[in-house]
């Protein structure tokens, strides 16, 4: 690949140099490869983190599959986190030899140190129920509060959000509401007093089968980055990145759909023939909603509206990943320190051997591994961005100067959303961000 | 004159556009009157995107639908008419930026060769797969 850099051997370049503050980062990008340097060190830890993410997340999308599709409008789901071994056994649709685009060479069923850790938890074997009062168990707040992100953020590119509010939809929703609370006067009375407010429970729970449905993509294909990396055939970051890219593009048109099912009956509240998409309904919704915005976490950091420390514009929110500052939000029970804790059970063994060298050793793997996974969703951004100019813009060894300039416009332009002191593009350029 | 689908069949080079309108169920739409503007990816177009993309589209009518219709302008339109306006609304809803006339660009594909009429519509043969967004 013709790379536009001006270090790019004999080729003169055939546009200037970018004067971007992150120029460096821009030029690597021109050049195939990722915002995170390719570092030996940088692709162990991302893959190691891949892999720890992948398993925990088997249960997200399994757990939120079944909230949407079996406990949909229960009252008092108590038990929604305890999901039925139908989910559990689900075949994953790119894993196993049912799957019609096997990405992962595994099985279709539930990870097995996945299904080991719902037997022994960090404690010992006891019944399940012990484990989710203990607290011994997969977080799954932290995948609830993930959905709760992309609803609370709505109308960031893609159909879903308009459909909800369409006819369709709503008389979609009402069969499947009455359905559902056949034979339960109570229920069905407060559905007349208050329609609006169970309509907006059912499209909470779309938004639980479209990220459900995202991340059944994204388990296999980080669980095969593994594999891949541990037979010595993945050696480089753009390499990771690169199979990210192929990734999104082979699943991009993958339906994303609700459906619920009552009493054996299927009920299409999004039907596949709405003909939405995992990457515009699902996959470009979440980067925006999950990595860049989010909310402030309670309980970690006060901030005062009143004085602009909150933006007025939700797109200008930047309390995803990609801002964290890893320590302060590490905070107890708050979204980002589950997901921590989860990925802290399948860490694999070289990072855990990485974690005991640096800082604190076992005292802050907590941190450390935070900060690790803030460099492989950078690396997923940089998948994305090079996703959208492969699918929108022009190739990198493209010869048309007009053509390098509109990459490099759109280049700059996803650069400058790092431009906020917040951001942690900077740290991520060296090792020593730990 | 032929049908915008007869013509494509005939030129040797669209067989994954004809097939991928039969899978999604859209013969019957450019085989209608029309009149329809369509910008036809060659074969190597959809040759060149990453492997898989074609399949999980076609195992998928609504989906594949949903893009074959981004290349798809109601009425006939030649290139004159198209480079005198920024943009235009595709059938999918999205809309289709003509970004230059010389060459003629439509998004990020060349038009490689222009203007072929049809008895229902104008044919712009293009050397990419153009995607919403």
């Amino acid at each position: 690949m013709t790379t536009t850099t001006p270090a790019a051997g004999t080729k003169t370049p055939l546009i200037p140099p970018s004067t971007h503050r992150y120029a460096e980062v821009i030029h690597r990008l021109e050049a195939g490869g990722s915002m995170l340097p390719d570092t030996p060190e940088n692709l162990q830890q991302i893959i190691g983190i891949y892999k720890a993410y992948a398993v925990p997340m088997d249960f997200y999308w399994r757990d939120l599959l079944y909230i949407a599709e079996q406990v949909f409008l229960n009252p008092l789901p108590a038990f929604k986190y305890f999901i039925s071994q139908e989910y559990l056994d689900r075949p994953c649709s790119y894993s196993g030899d049912q799957s019609q685009l096997r990405i992962w060479r595994g099985g279709e069923k539930a990870h097995p140190e996945l299904i080991e850790f719902m037997e022994r938890g960090e404690t010992r074997r006891m019944p399940k129920l012990l484990h989710h009062l203990w607290h011994d168990r997969v977080n799954m707040e932290f995948a609830e509060a993930c959905m709760q992100a992309m609803l609370w953020h709505q109308g960031m590119g893609g159909r879903f959000n308009d459909y909800l509010a369409s006819d369709a939809y709503k008389a979609n929703a009402d069969r499947a509401i009455k359905a559902y609370f056949k034979g339960n006067p109570l229920m069905l009375g407060l559905y007349k007093l208050f329609p609006d407010m169970v309509l907006e429970q059912v499209k909470q729970l779309s938004y639980y089968s479209n990220l459900g449905l995202f991340w059944e993509v994204m388990a296999p294909v980080f669980f095969e980055m593994s594999d891949l990396y541990d037979e010595g055939k993945l050696t480089s970051v753009p390499q990771a990145m690169d199979f990210l890219v192929n990734g999104i593009f082979a699943v991009a048109g993958r339906p994303i759909y609700h459906h619920v099912f009552i009493r054996g009956e299927c009920f299409e509240i999004i039907p596949k023939s709405e003909g939405f998409t995992w990457l515009y309904e699902a996959a470009l919704p979440y980067v925006e909603a999950v990595f860049y915005r989010t909310s402030p976490f309670r309980g970690t950091k006060s901030y005062n509206a009143q004085a602009g420390q909150v933006p007025a514009n939700q797109a200008d929110f930047h309390y995803g990943i990609l801002y964290a500052d890893v320590f302060p939000v590490g905070s107890a029970g708050i979204p980002p320190t589950l997901l921590m804790q989860d990925m802290l059970h399948f860490l694999p063994p070289y990072l855990q051997e990485m974690y005991k060298t640096h800082r604190r050793g076992e005292e802050d793997q907590l941190i450390q591994l935070g900060i690790t996974f803030q460099r492989s969703m950078y690396n997923v951004t940089s998948a994305v961005i090079q996703a959208l100019r492969c699918a929108l813009l022009y190739p990198l060894d493209d010869s048309d100067p007009e053509h390098l300039t509109a990459n490099r416009q759109f280049f700059e332009a996803q650069m400058d959303r790092f431009l906020r002191p917040e951001a942690r593009l900077p740290d991520i350029q060296t090792q020593d961000y730990r | 004159m032929a049908t915008i689908l007869e013509t494509a069949l005939a030129a040797g080079c669209f067989n994954t556009l004809l097939a991928a309108v039969d899978a999604a169920g859209l013969r019957g739409t450019l085989e209608g009157p029309g009149p329809f503007t369509v910008f036809a990816p060659v074969d190597d177009a959809f040759a060149a995107l990453p492997p898989g993309t074609v399949q999980t589209l076609v195992d998928n009518p609504a989906q594949l639908a949903r893009i074959l219709k981004y290349h798809v302008i109601a009425g006939a339109h030649g290139r004159s008419a198209l480079v005198g306006q920024p943009e235009w609304s595709s059938l999918e809803g999205a809309p289709i930026p003509i970004r230059r006339s010389e060459p003629f660009e439509v998004k990020n594909a060349t038009v490689v060769t222009a203007d072929i009429a049809c008895d229902n519509g104008i044919v712009h043969v293009i050397d990419r797969v153009i995607l919403p967004g």
